[in-house]
């Protein structure tokens, strides 16, 4: 699983404040932060930069280039820095993102085919959100079809089948699943996936985002996920993309998120009824499969019941 | 003729049954349906739809007038018109504290008190009596009003994140049943649930109230978070199980359609059979979603639902 970073983000304010005062010891700091914590890849979200793009997302860049060789992850909606964020990259990047509307696949794909690197696309188009995985797979279709058309290659576009929270949307988990694991079928080099994971828990208690986060995270990278939008400072979060990698069954709980990820790589749901549910964390996990299998309907109690 | 097989659906689960009024009182039981409604064929459904018709405790100042107009005089004491409503086929009396609200009157504990002893002594019928909607005023009188009634099993709301600790205190106390309120969402309406019971309330000591849209108003949208919990419900969730109370009267005559005379298409007809047919058809509408008790103001629609539910339950 690639963990793309998510903490370099214009949403904090320490942040933003950070990207007016181009204070590069605190981004530098946080970078290093991740990528020490095992993050694989750096996203720099800078926000719009309506403005100072073409001048913010290099400086950014370069900040970031001066302590680690990270492939770096340009995320803005403003094509203009991309591209001077882009001249600058030395090592591997990532537009974060375009989506199947013709207005940004036109900005942003012939930039992924000039410069020869990978671009995050979303299956998302203005006529609202996908609501089924078949929408997201259409979407997904148009999508490479331009990419064919611009000369990038299947494996250079990371789809994103858009994600949306349990609390509201909760027989949405499934179908991006499903998305995921058609996705990987869908070009020969097979596109790469990703997605911001933790919009599967928004609008849910903060105590419950990490739990919902990682499970849904083991679901879909049986599914064929390859890599996510994430905290790489959740240790947890971390530990359990170890689990995976490690293949690591040497406890109860990597044992469950195996066998987790081995029935979800065989297209299967996982049979929730023959966990042990007299180890507390055993049956947190196991209640988090339930609700994302839209078992039961999700409360933000549901670890109570 | 080859004969053909009605499909029949097969749910694990029920809707929790639930009885207003003891101590003397007349009892109403609803609930424990083990099917969608109305669909006999698949199940059973033990108990009817109720109605109950809405008071209030001061006269009321934003009424459509063809709801004073049908009232007439007994709006101005609660006791006449709880009576009248009875006459009127009410099953359940909802009297709503309106004169504690602090925007209309700021009435207290006393009154809410005083108010509550004269209704439960004019009518044998259930009472359910509804608060401010603001928390902290319902957290002062809502005990009174609870402890008034004790051991009479009335209903008491609404309850909500903010006050269901109080409201669940006072009905385990005096042997009452909460109404938890959520605003049309599906998620929160079972968290509620899950926090009313964890607080120690029986399962069948509570009517949920999902909020309603009314016809034209959002109608749609309860009716599909209601069915959604009733599915849940029989599909074995007992947490989305609770047998569901609609608010029906006052979301469809704060509608124009229910209330304005003026200045309105002449197609649109006579104002006083469009307001009754906008509350009727928002209560049958969210009776075909799962409710099971419909509280409702116009005496006229009082007749008409009745009239609907002894036909549906054949």
């Amino acid at each position: 699983m690639i963990i793309i970073g998510e903490s370099i983000h214009v949403i904090a304010t320490s942040i933003r404040k950070a990207i007016e005062d181009r204070d590069k010891a605190f981004i530098q700091k946080l970078a290093k932060r991740q990528a020490d914590d095992g993050a694989n890849v750096i996203d720099l979200n800078v926000g719009p930069q309506k403005k100072h793009g073409a001048e913010v997302m290099p400086w950014m860049v370069e900040t970031i280039q001066e302590i680690t060789d990270l492939p770096l992850c340009l995320d803005t909606t403003n094509s203009v820095a991309i591209e001077a964020g882009l001249k600058v990259c030395k090592n591997k990047a990532i537009i974060n993102s375009t989506d199947a509307t013709e207005e940004r696949l036109t900005a942003l794909m012939p930039l992924a085919a000039k410069y020869n690197c990978d671009i995050i696309a979303l299956s998302l188009a203005k006529v609202g959100l996908p609501t089924t995985a078949d929408a997201r797979i259409e979407l997904a279709a148009e999508i490479l079809a331009v990419a064919e058309a611009e000369g990038v290659p299947s494996d250079h576009i990371w789809l994103d089948p858009l994600v949306l929270t349990i609390n509201g949307n909760q027989d949405q988990a499934l179908q991006t699943i499903e998305a995921v694991r058609f996705f990987k079928q869908m070009a020969d080099p097979a596109p790469m996936t990703t997605c911001g994971l933790s919009n599967i828990s928004n609008s849910c208690p903060e105590e419950l985002r990490p739990l919902l986060n990682r499970v849904f995270m083991v679901m879909m990278a049986g599914a064929g996920l390859d890599s996510c939008i994430a905290d790489a400072l959740d240790e947890k979060l971390m530990e359990v993309v170890k689990i995976l990698t490690d293949r690591d069954d040497s406890t109860p709980k990597g044992k469950l998120y195996l066998g987790l990820y081995d029935c979800y790589q065989e297209g299967e749901m996982y049979d929730t009824s023959t966990a042990d549910m007299s180890d507390p964390e055993i049956s947190d996990i196991v209640k988090t499969v339930k609700a994302l299998q839209n078992e039961s309907l999700y409360a933000h109690g549901y670890l109570k019941l | 003729m080859p004969s053909v097989e009605i499909p029949l659906e097969k749910w694990t689960g029920q809707v929790h049954q639930v009885t207003l009024g003891a101590g003397g009182r007349k009892t109403v039981t609803v609930g424990g349906e083990n099917t969608l409604p109305y669909l006999h064929f698949d199940g059973t459904i033990p108990n009817k739809t109720a109605v109950a018709i809405e008071i209030q405790d001061i006269a009321p100042a934003d009424w459509s007038p063809t709801l004073l107009k049908a009232w007439g005089d007994v709006v101005n004491d609660p006791a006449t018109w709880a009576k009248k409503a009875v006459e009127y086929g009410a099953e359940a009396i909802l009297l709503n504290l309106k004169s504690a609200h602090p925007d209309e009157g700021n009435t207290g504990i006393a009154e809410a008190k005083a108010v509550t002893d004269k209704i439960l002594s004019a009518v044998d019928v259930p009472l359910i009596v509804i608060g401010t909607g603001v928390a902290d005023k319902d957290n002062e009188i809502l005990p009174a009003v609870s402890e008034a009634a004790r051991g009479q099993r009335i209903a008491i709301g609404n309850c909500e994140e903010k006050n269901y600790r109080t409201v669940v205190a006072v009905c385990i106390a005096d042997g009452h049943i909460a109404i938890p309120s959520s605003p049309v969402d599906l998620n929160l309406a079972k968290q509620l649930n899950i926090l009313l019971t964890d607080a120690g309330l029986p399962i069948d000591a509570i009517l949920m109230d999902p909020t309603t849209g009314a016809l034209g108003y959002g109608l749609e949208y309860t009716y599909s978070v209601m069915e959604r919990l009733r599915m849940a419900g029989l599909g074995g969730d007992k947490l989305t199980a609770m047998p569901i109370i609609n608010n029906v009267g006052e979301d469809a005559w704060k509608q124009k359609e229910a209330k304005v005379a003026q200045g309105l298409p002449e197609s649109w007809g006579d104002m006083e059979t469009r307001g009754i047919i906008w509350e009727e058809q928002t209560a049958i509408s969210l009776m075909q979603a799962g409710s099971n008790l419909v509280v409702l103001r116009h005496p006229q629609s009082v007749a008409k639902v009745g009239a609907a539910i002894t036909k549906l339950m054949g």
